[in-house]
């Protein structure tokens, strides 16, 4: 399965949200969503859940328009909400209901994605009952519930503990595994690293960045390298000009030519007590920041 | 279709698992029952011994002139709630006794042409110098016929003398359709204005809480708003079958006991056919009220909106609703007023309605008052979802109509 978005185009009012947006998602595999907030991230989301139609351009799947009445999608929304004095069953059953589910398999598969989110003691209880964590969870199973093709992540990890941050990446992983397209939004980076493929960054409308994260990444000119080391003081204090320290306390090198990239290792490891020498490659904190700082 | 009747399941359920709902429910049939078997009841305890009659509040006669025994008679025979007591003319001691609470009041006349009343409060009901005016110019006419030569009997006769007479109403009884027209008008305009503010509120919670995002995303507004409104349709309907039945099945209970009530049952002599029209104009009047309390609610993000927001539409309703009421309190239902009304699709459920219960409709009216009715209430419904899809994704300030407008004919 592959997902694409082509060429939309979008505007509210006198307002161009969405300017020639282009991007594929392959199923399997994770894809990442960022951009600052405004940048036209939900926007996007509801045109590809067909919340409201876009005003051109075309969304594909498998090279041809999505037919809405066949593909399912599963939302967990930025925003999120659920009936407060309602039984979590009754709703998570109501919603999987909604996406065409019998009332028997969405029992099932409900009860299933309790279990798996070690929810199921609640499953009686009111929402409003459970604390902002645990709710998130809830709302996750009306994402999930229905077996979805598609699954979009708005945040998925926001109110998370260290605990239920490590379920929900079992649970992602496994989605992706089952081979579903999964598109997260989130602008933790870390998370974004840790799972997605490919991203696209959006600023103002338009997509500023796509593309594969690894080639993204090595398409950086590697003309840096990051020394660790005990002499970092003569490091510096020899290197004066090509030096600079990082936050962390190692030094940042930059090379005249990243071909000379040998010979200066050559020439660190002979002449000082080394640790590590690798060739900087930029997170995706670093290459977001670059990308999104400009045009806003 | 599919996802309508889940949508309508879940907030019909809704109603019926509302505990404020339900309540409210029960406590008016209670009531109702209550009052109807209130003069079983009281006549149930009362029955224990007739009331003695010393407990009559007394009443005085007096007469300037000394002549009470004159007038004691006719004073008994009209005041049968009183102990009439015939006195000499002493006005303290008639105030005295009045004032201490002996005696309720006291008339004092001055032959047959006037009198003073007494009385220590006078209530707004008192009626006791309309009575004895008329018995006082009675006594008035029949000593002026004596004195013309005629016979005690014969002057009393032509004086009492009835007049028979019958009514053929061949149209709509006016007097007797205005309780129960009245009774339904309210119940209608009570019903559409709760459950028009229950809908938007409905749809406000919905968006405040943010479910929602998670809605628009899994069902079409369409299925949404007619599930919504439809349900609340059914409960509402279901409500005022649960009240007026049993009104109606305890009345009839104790018909007997209400016998003396015309009013009362007046309003239970509802012919079956207006039930039917009542139905009609009951489900029409109020799917067009309550999509366009749903679309409002829509707009609103918070809850605290939904009263500003929906005071256009209520203003709009209540005018309908006084137009009504003042034409059928007049009874002048067949105004150019009332005509012009009866098929606007806002006004036409009231307004129809008291038409047809209070006076003779034709046919082709009725026809097209309620198909103009229906058609306005597809065509509202389709544009509510519309505001609704265009509402519910659009946080802070609610948007101006203008807006609105804008929005919804574009998408």
């Amino acid at each position: 399965m592959i997902l694409e978005f082509k060429d939309i185009n979008k505007s509210f009012g006198e307002k161009k949200v969405l300017k020639e947006v282009s991007f594929k998602a392959e199923g399997g595999k994770a894809f990442g969503l960022l951009g600052r907030n405004g940048a036209g991230k939900t926007t996007s989301i509801r045109i590809l859940m067909n919340v409201f139609p876009q005003d051109s351009g075309s969304v594909l799947l498998d090279g041809k328009p999505i037919d809405y009445d066949k593909v399912s999608f599963g939302y967990l929304p930025e925003e999120r909400g659920l009936y407060p004095k309602k039984k979590i069953m009754d709703q998570l059953v109501y919603f999987a209901e909604l996406k065409g589910m019998s009332r028997k398999s969405a029992e099932k598969s409900i009860d299933y994605w309790l279990g798996r989110l070690e929810m199921s003691e609640y499953k009686n209880k009111r929402l409003d009952t459970l604390s902002k964590g645990n709710q998130q969870k809830i709302q996750l199973v009306t994402a999930l519930a229905h077996n979805p093709d598609i699954v979009i992540l708005d945040e998925p990890f926001s109110g998370l503990d260290p605990v239920n941050a490590k379920i929900l990446k079992d649970v992602v992983k496994e989605v992706i595994s089952k081979g579903k397209i999964v598109l997260f939004s989130s602008h933790q980076m870390n998370y974004i690293e840790e799972f997605c493929d490919s991203i696209a960054i959006i600023n103002g409308g338009k997509v500023v960045l796509t593309g594969d994260l690894k080639t993204i990444k090595h398409n950086y000119p590697r003309n840096k390298l990051i020394v660790v080391s005990e002499d970092a003081k003569a490091i510096l204090n020899d290197y004066k000009d090509k030096c600079v320290p990082s936050e962390n306390g190692d030094i940042i090198l930059t090379l005249d030519s990243p071909r000379d990239k040998r010979s200066v290792m050559a020439e660190l490891s002979g002449k000082y007590d080394i640790d590590e020498i690798r060739v900087f490659e930029p997170t995706l904190n670093e290459i977001f920041i670059s990308y999104a700082e400009e045009l806003m | 279709m599919k996802q309508f009747s889940k949508i309508f399941k879940f907030e019909f359920k809704n109603y019926l698992t509302n505990k404020v709902f339900v309540g409210v429910t029960l406590v008016f049939m209670v009531l109702i029952i209550g009052v109807m078997f209130f003069p079983r009841i009281s006549d149930a305890i009362g029955s224990g011994g007739d009331a003695p009659s010393g407990e009559l509040p007394t009443m005085l006669i007096a007469d300037k002139n000394g002549n009470e025994a004159l007038i004691y008679e006719s004073f008994a025979a009209a005041f049968t709630d009183y102990k009439v007591q015939s006195v000499g003319y002493d006005i303290d001691f008639i105030k005295e006794k009045i004032i201490s609470g002996e005696v309720q009041c006291a008339i004092v006349t001055d032959g047959f042409t006037s009198f003073t009343y007494y009385v220590n409060n006078l209530s707004m009901y008192d009626v006791n110098t309309a009575i004895a005016s008329e018995v006082m110019q009675n006594l008035y006419r029949v000593n002026s016929m004596i004195g013309g030569g005629l016979s005690p009997e014969d002057a009393s006769g032509i004086l009492s003398y009835q007049i028979s007479s019958t009514t053929e109403t061949l149209g709509v009884d006016q007097m007797q359709n205005y309780f129960y027209t009245y009774v339904m008008i309210m119940a209608l305009y009570m019903v559409i204005i709760l459950y028009g503010q229950m809908v938007a509120t409905n749809v406000a919670t919905e968006k405040s809480s943010r479910a929602m995002e998670l809605l628009v995303t899994s069902a079409k507004p369409v299925s949404m708003m007619f599930g919504k409104v439809l349900s609340s349709c059914l409960a509402g309907f279901l409500q005022l079958v649960a009240i007026f039945g049993t009104a109606f099945i305890s009345f009839n209970l104790n018909r007997s006991y209400w016998e003396s009530e015309e009013m009362i049952g007046a309003i239970f002599d509802i012919p079956p056919e207006l039930l039917v029209y009542m139905l009609i104009f009951f489900v029409l009047g109020f799917l067009i009220y309550a999509f366009l309390y749903g679309a409002i609610g829509s707009t609103a993000s918070k809850l605290e909106d939904i009263n500003t927001s929906v005071m256009p539409v209520t203003l709009v309703y209540i005018a309908a609703f006084m137009i009504v009421l003042f034409s059928i309190t007049d009874n002048n239902v067949d105004s150019t007023l009332m005509k012009a009304s009866s098929f606007i699709p806002f006004t036409s459920p009231m307004a129809m309605f008291a038409r047809i219960a209070m006076s003779t409709v034709p046919t082709h009216e009725i026809v097209i008052s309620i198909a103009l009715l229906a058609l306005s209430v597809v065509g509202v419904g389709y544009v509510s979802a519309k505001i609704y899809r265009t509402g519910v994704l659009l946080y802070g300030t609610p948007p101006k109509l203008g807006t609105i407008i804008k929005t919804v004919f574009k998408a």
